[in-house]
């Protein structure tokens, strides 16, 4: 039996499949959102902890006037690892009014190193500079940095950027870091004199740190050290990213917004496809459980095909946008997709195929196998009172006819405008991010990592692409769903242009309303957002009303883009084989 | 004499995965105006392609179909659409009444497409509902009505813009023989009111009330039956002479 309800799952696959693609389209949707989402909230989570642990970070790190305070620091109880003391040298920039302190290494740190981004260790005459130092700088591996010396200015070409846990982005932490060879520092400060020197320690109890730093400062004169505990570090660090983080969390919960409303579009579709395959089945004699059964094992299959392309797509996408967010949070490039997170994406979206199943049937207990098979598709909920307020418009026969048709299936489109909504929403805040940014002095320094748009439209383009699979799908499951009543409109006299813009123009129409929404929507969520993070209502720039203007407008071309392919599908269905179909 | 409708070696086949199907083999036809023809024959004998084929819903394999003096195998949908909203009203077995509409909507969409303003299409639609019987019904959703009343609707919405020819596939396929009887006496009412009546069934009383029986067999014309003299009607059109 197990074998013959195998076979069945597979025809019903294979007679559907049109169905199977968008529930495979849709599921994969969901699943590589959810990848998504855990992966940018995970980086969202503590970037700086990845840093420390990459870093061999420090416990304490003391900044004193000598190298013997800095072994005399090394040699306290309570040191489990200690790095060479590392001298700095401060110097101003050629032609510039920016500083940097550079630390002249003798070998490889072994305490809080610093975490190679790209390019490679301070050969002589080279240096490495602090990512964040090198982005404001605008200056890119292989070019050249002239510093303003006592000796006059001396050129060191650029072999590398890294990130250290100690270290806030610049300008927020002023001078800049970087790092060079012992060799290359004498050169750049021959005067030993001014040079100060750091010791990086590791604790044998790293929570004693605020205690040893007490120690520190304490054993030396007044003055002449400065401690700065791994805590320190740590609440520096996470002020610093506290703007990327917020907005992360923000992305991280529109993305979910956006998966609840494609799954729950998915039940209602898996719902609408079964209605006559339930009656068939029942009608050849499978009981209510077999149905089940045939029902499951098809979902269940297609819900793997969908995971593995869902976390695969997820997989590629979620390190190149955890890599971006990262460097806006002194994180650690190096991030591993989760194994864990295909669990999660996979859990949700079987589950939910296989839990459709299971209330298909259950539904099916409520109808007729004769009711099942005539109708074909379950009946139209009770029509919206803006359905009936809509027939008294008057508006063009074709849009009217469209808007019905997506008021039908209410839900359905409730959870698609919404997801339109909310990525249009997103898509606001970004723009009133832009705004900000621009409205900034030319010049002035800016709390937000200049790699934080860029982020921010990337993840704007994952939320448009998502709705805009969404869309395609719900178009072409409401073509499909249509068939006849498409073929009985060109009976009565309909175009097939004008079936094409019955399609178009209601969906065109949803996307519009929900894009207006969006407007408000996204001033509201980046006024909180921005509230959250700090940032002074004076400074807040909301963007321009034809910047805002272009959203509406965008999401009703996306829309129509999205829609013209099932559109064209519907104009080509064949009148009298659809017409032969009951 | 003029015609409505006329069909010349109308033919259709289908291929079904390699195995050619000949619906029809070369069909000839002449319908005229005011006349009430009914299509017979067994199941698979071709009557649903033919009348496909002669509303302009299917296109033939070879053949011409002309309506009223226009050939229309070779127009384009578009063309195809324009012409059956003006000229051809349907009516399905299964009714195919739009469920997302109510009973007047339904009625009122050719109108609407033909560009009658709302008020108007609304009025003529309560008008016509009202002479079916079913004045009551405008509001009611298509799901709620009985087979007869949907029949009824599916009928107000064929007559709606006093089409030339009002084309049936078995319009009382679906109904019990109260409202099979009720459905027919409104079509021959149409007919007698001019409109020419073109019916596929299998419901040996609809065949009784035609004018003229054409009989099917695998594709073919096997015989014409002339019931009763076709009856001196008003007609709301003058065609020319084709043919």
């Amino acid at each position: 039996m197990t074998a013959t309800l195998l076979k069945l799952a597979f025809a019903g696959i294979r007679s559907r499949l049109l169905a199977s693609v968008l529930t495979v389209l849709l599921s994969s949707a969901a699943a590589a959102t959810i990848v998504l989402a855990l992966e940018v909230g995970a980086t969202a989570r503590d970037p700086w902890q990845r840093t420390f642990t990459a870093a061999n970070g420090a416990h304490a790190l003391a900044n004193v006037s000598t190298e013997a305070d800095a072994q005399a620091i090394a040699a306290l109880p309570g040191v489990a690892e200690d790095g060479e003391p590392i001298p700095l040298a401060n110097v101003g920039l050629d032609g510039e009014t920016d500083r940097l302190q550079i630390a002249g290494l003798r070998s490889p740190a072994r305490v809080n190193a610093p975490v190679r981004i790209e390019g490679a260790q301070p050969p002589a005459n080279g240096i490495v500079l602090e990512q964040s130092f090198a982005r404001a700088l605008g200056l890119q591996v292989g070019e050249a940095l002239r510093l303003a010396t006592a000796r006059g200015p001396i050129e060191l070409t650029v072999t590398g950027t890294a990130v250290i846990p100690s270290q806030p982005r610049y300008p927020r932490r002023n001078p800049g870091l970087a790092w060079t060879t012992r060799s290359t520092l004498e050169r750049v400060e021959p005067d030993p004199g001014r040079w100060r020197w750091t010791q990086a320690v590791r604790l044998a109890d790293p929570s004693a740190a605020p205690a040893f730093a007490d120690r520190v400062a304490s054993s030396m004169p007044p003055d002449s050290a400065a401690v700065e505990t791994w805590q320190d570090q740590r609440a520096a660090a996470l002020g610093d990213a506290a703007p990327t983080r917020i907005i992360l969390t923000t992305y991280t919960i529109v993305l979910l917004v956006v998966v609840f409303a494609v799954v729950a579009i998915l039940v209602g579709a898996r719902a609408s496809a079964q209605y006559r395959e339930i009656g068939l089945l029942k009608a050849v004699g499978l009981t209510p459980r077999q149905v089940t059964a045939v029902f499951a094992l098809e979902a269940a299959g297609l819900g793997v095909i969908a995971v593995v392309i869902g976390f695969t797509l997820g997989a590629w996408l979620a390190p190149r946008l955890a890599a971006a967010s990262a460097d806006t949070m002194l994180g650690s490039p190096t991030m591993a997709v989760s194994p864990w997170h295909l669990l999660a994406a996979s859990c949700p979206v079987l589950l939910v195929l296989v839990s459709s199943a299971r209330s298909a049937t259950r539904r099916s207990t409520r109808f007729s196998v004769l009711q099942a098979i005539q109708s074909g598709t379950p009946m139209p909920a009770p029509r919206s009172r803006l359905a009936h307020v809509l027939a008294r418009t008057s508006l063009p026969v074709p849009l009217t006819l469209g808007i019905n048709d997506l008021l039908a299936r209410r839900h359905r489109a409730s959870r698609l405008g919404g997801a339109i909504a909310v990525t249009a929403a997103a898509v606001v805040f970004a723009l009133c991010m832009q705004a900000s940014l621009d409205a900034r002095p030319a010049g002035e320094a800016s709390d937000v990592p200049d790699e934080l748009p860029l982020l921010v439209y990337t993840l704007d383009a994952v939320l448009l692409l998502i709705a805009a699979t969404t869309i395609v799908a719900v178009a072409l499951l409401a073509v499909r769903e249509r068939v006849r009543d498409y073929a009985v409109l060109k009976t009565i006299g309909l175009t097939p242009g004008q079936i094409a813009s019955s399609l178009l123009g209601a969906h065109a129409a949803m996307a519009l309303i929900a894009a207006i929404l969006s407007v408000p929507l996204g001033i509201g969520l980046y006024v909180a957002v921005y509230g959250i993070a700090g940032g002074s209502s004076e400074d807040r720039v909301i963007a321009p009303w034809w910047w805002l203007a272009l959203v509406p407008l965008g999401a009703v071309i996306l829309v129509t883009l999205a829609t013209s392919l099932p559109a064209r599908l519907a104009t080509r269905i064949p009148t009298a084989d659809a017409l032969r179909y009951q | 004499m003029r015609h409505v409708l006329e069909a010349r070696g109308l033919a259709k086949t289908y291929d079904t995965g390699g195995a050619k199907v000949f619906a029809l083999r070369g069909v000839d036809l002449s319908i005229g105006p005011g006349e009430f023809v009914a299509i017979t024959g067994p199941s698979g004998c071709g009557k649903s392609t033919l009348l496909n084929l002669l509303a302009g819903l299917d296109r033939p394999t070879s053949g011409q179909v002309w309506l009223d003096g226009e050939r229309i195998d070779e127009l384009s949908e578009t063309e195809l659409a324009r012409l059956r909203r003006r000229k051809v009203g349907f009516v399905f077995q299964f009714f195919n009444l739009l469920p997302t509409l109510s009973a007047a909507e339904n009625v009122e969409l050719p109108l609407l497409l033909v560009g009658r303003g709302r008020k108007e299409a609304r009025r003529s639609a309560s008008a016509l509902m009202g002479d079916l019987g079913i004045g009551d019904k405008q509001d009611t959703a298509p799901t709620q009505l009985s087979g007869g009343e949907q029949q009824r609707v599916a009928l107000a919405r064929a007559l709606a813009n006093s089409p030339d020819i009002v084309m049936g596939d078995e319009p009382t396929g679906n109904l019990d023989s109260a409202a099979a009887r009720e459905v027919l006496a409104l079509l021959r009412a149409a007919r007698d009111r001019g409109q020419t009546l073109l019916l596929v069934t299998h419901d040996a009383r609809v065949a009784a009330a035609a004018d003229r029986v054409i009989n099917l067999r695998d594709g073919l014309v096997t015989d014409e039956t002339e019931l009763q003299a076709a009856r001196p009607v008003a007609l709301p059109f003058e065609h020319d002479e084709f043919g």
